[in-house]
């Protein structure tokens, strides 16, 4: 096992740039991260999660469907080298492996798949969160992990391509796994008291224990400004339109959607099976909680706190959670 | 109702390009009432659509967008695809002002599930349909007049708003004086100075008198969401079992293959998953009727 410093890892990351488009956090103007390429700012690996969605990497905001001129279609191109992605979390690298089957079972998405084949995932872990804090090692939903032990990061691959990137890789120190099976230990003990909440909620929606005056309640607070939604690593709801970019000439995007907006189920005919603020709340926590865990044998929601950050109103997920928990036991 | 689901993503495997329009002629389209329009399609390739009835396909009109449309032709009737469509939105408003007959436009599909004809073979049936529910209906109406043999007493019952709103009038007066069929409609109202001597009222009243047996019959339900509540009210009263009824449920949808999560009922997505459901599949879930 080797250790980096960040020095070794933007070289080696610059190297690895010959295989792959390269996105690692940047340090932005305001003092936030955001993904990007090498060139585009100064790295950051250190300073925990990112702020917005990682998974829109391989999901964009808007995405290109195809374009028609005439009757010939032209589908977007797949990228002209894969992704290698750095930055993920543990929780994000497990969002992205649920969005990976979600866009795969039955119809196949291309515009997602074409991205994300090929493509690498490298999670941060260890003592690089935010002041130094421990963010959870990895499950093994990613290429290579690198875990920070407060002085390198130590590179742990979890596939082929993990071990091929590895090998690529600059400088970096032999290293024993003391290090890493201390961290290992450390990550085990991590507080798991906000997945039993989540469990608990779960299993309250499931048995259909929370009354319809909950959501009411937890409605009343909610201004559908949507940041929830946009920046949920797992939401993949999209709407699709057209754009005319000249004579006989057409754009078709997918731009993310919704399930907060009054119009996101209303039919053309006017009737709209979420119709009331109530509906669309239970949607957004029952589709996690209760529905994903109906079709998908597990939540849909890993914790990654993003939409309790940036809910105005205190309503997030674990926030709703929580009080449903208090309120139905 | 069993959902497949893979334990772990292949990213590996071909990809389909699944928001590729293909191409069709519109080989005709006829006024069925002054809001709905019945338009054929073929495709420009020769291929039959290879739908079944009760699926939709995702009609494409570039610039404009798409939309999903109920097939209301039995592919038994050839290879060609018709669609009775009414005008509400902007994309059907399109078809009907834009679309002429030789004009190419785009399609996906079909998509979703379908009726259940092989469930229903040796039953006596009761097809119940409401306003332009009778368009899926009416593929399905016709592929049993094709297998006629392969199926027990047919009935069926549709009911639209007023004498003006009755799709299909030609096919409808013909299932009426059929002696293989069973068919009875009515209008909600009859505006003043019209010529009617038909049924007045809502559906619901042509259940009663019904001779049902519990036993060997299956229903089918396409309508308006406020039809389904009262037309199952009507069928318990004759014993008919929810596991003998099938429902077609309209959603709103922008990809037809369980992606954009518009269409979600519960843990279903109406457009894959559906829109034919068996009831008991749906009953209990939140929203669904």
């Amino acid at each position: 096992m080797k250790a980096y410093d960040e020095t070794d890892l933007a070289l080696s990351f610059q190297a690895l740039g010959a295989d792959y488009d390269v996105r690692v956090p940047i340090l932005l103007s305001d003092g936030t991260r955001s993904l990007g390429r090498l060139e585009e700012g100064k790295m950051a690996l250190a300073g925990g999660k990112l702020g917005a969605k990682p998974t829109s990497v391989f999901f964009p905001q808007m995405d290109l469907v195809f374009q028609q001129k005439g009757t010939n279609v032209r589908m977007q191109a797949p990228p002209s080298k894969p992704l290698m992605v750095v930055g993920l979390t543990a929780q994000d690298a497990d969002c992205l492996a649920f969005l990976d089957r979600f866009f795969s079972t039955n119809f196949k998405d291309d515009l997602y798949r074409q991205k994300r084949m090929n493509s690498a995932v490298v999670v941060l872990s260890g003592k690089c969160g935010r002041d130094g804090e421990m963010l959870r090692l990895s499950s093994g939903n990613c290429d290579l992990e690198l875990v920070f032990d407060g002085d390198r990061y130590l590179a742990l691959a979890h596939s082929q391509t993990g071990k091929a990137m590895a090998e690529k890789m600059k400088g970096g120190l032999e290293t024993d796994e003391i290090s890493l099976g201390r961290l290992q230990r450390e990550s085990k003990a991590l507080p798991d008291d906000e997945l039993k909440l989540l469990q608990r909620a779960s299993s309250l929606l499931l048995d259909n224990k929370v009354p319809e005056d909950f959501w009411v309640d937890i409605s009343n607070r909610c201004i559908a400004c949507t940041a929830c939604n946009l920046a949920c690593p797992t939401c993949n709801c999209f709407d699709v339109f057209d754009w005319k970019c000249g004579d006989s000439c057409v754009n078709r995007y997918r731009l993310w959607d919704s399930c907060q907006l009054d119009g996101f189920m209303r039919e053309a005919s006017g009737h709209n099976p979420m119709g009331t603020e109530a509906l669309r709340t239970r949607r957004r926590i029952h589709h996690k909680l209760a529905a994903d865990v109906i079709r998908w044998g597990q939540m849909g929601c890993f914790l990654c706190g993003r939409c309790d950050e940036v809910c105005p109103t205190g309503i997030g997920i674990k926030a709703v959670s929580r009080e449903m928990v208090e309120k139905y036991g | 109702m069993s959902i497949t689901v893979e334990k772990q993503a292949d990213l590996k495997d071909p990809q389909e390009a699944l928001y590729r329009p293909l191409l069709c002629k519109m080989v005709s389209v006829k006024e069925l009432t002054p809001t709905e329009k019945l338009f054929r399609l073929e495709r420009l390739d020769g291929r039959p659509f290879g739908h079944r009835p009760g699926q939709f396909v995702q009609v494409s009109i570039p610039g404009i967008g798409e939309a999903p449309i109920s097939v209301s032709s039995s592919p038994s009737r050839g290879s060609y695809l018709e669609l009775g469509v009414r005008r509400t939105g902007v994309l059907t408003g399109a078809l009907h002002e834009m679309i002429q007959p030789g004009d190419v436009i785009g399609f996906r599909g079909p998509f979703g599930t379908y009726f259940d004809v092989d469930a229903m073979k040796g039953r006596d049936l009761i097809l119940i349909s409401g306003g332009c529910g009778l368009a899926p209906m009416r593929a399905l109406i016709q592929y049993i007049e094709d297998h006629r043999d392969q199926y027990g007493k047919v009935t069926i019952l549709y009911g639209a708003k007023s004498p003006i709103d009755i799709l299909y009038k030609d096919e409808l007066a013909q299932w009426v004086t059929s002696t293989q069929l069973n068919c009875q409609y009515t209008v909600d109202d009859v505006p003043e100075g019209t010529c009617w001597d038909a049924n007045v009222g809502l559906i619901t009243q042509l259940i009663p008198p019904l001779d049902i047996d519990p036993a060997r019959s299956l229903a089918v339900i396409v309508g308006p969401p406020i039809m389904y509540r009262f037309v199952l009210q009507e069928l318990k009263k004759k014993n008919l079992p929810i596991n003998q009824i099938i429902v077609s449920l309209e959603r709103y949808m922008k990809c037809g293959v369980g992606k954009c999560g518009h269409c979600t009922i519960e843990h279903l997505y109406c457009c894959m998953d559906g829109p034919v459901f068996w009831l008991n599949d749906v009953i209990n879930l939140a929203g669904a009727l």
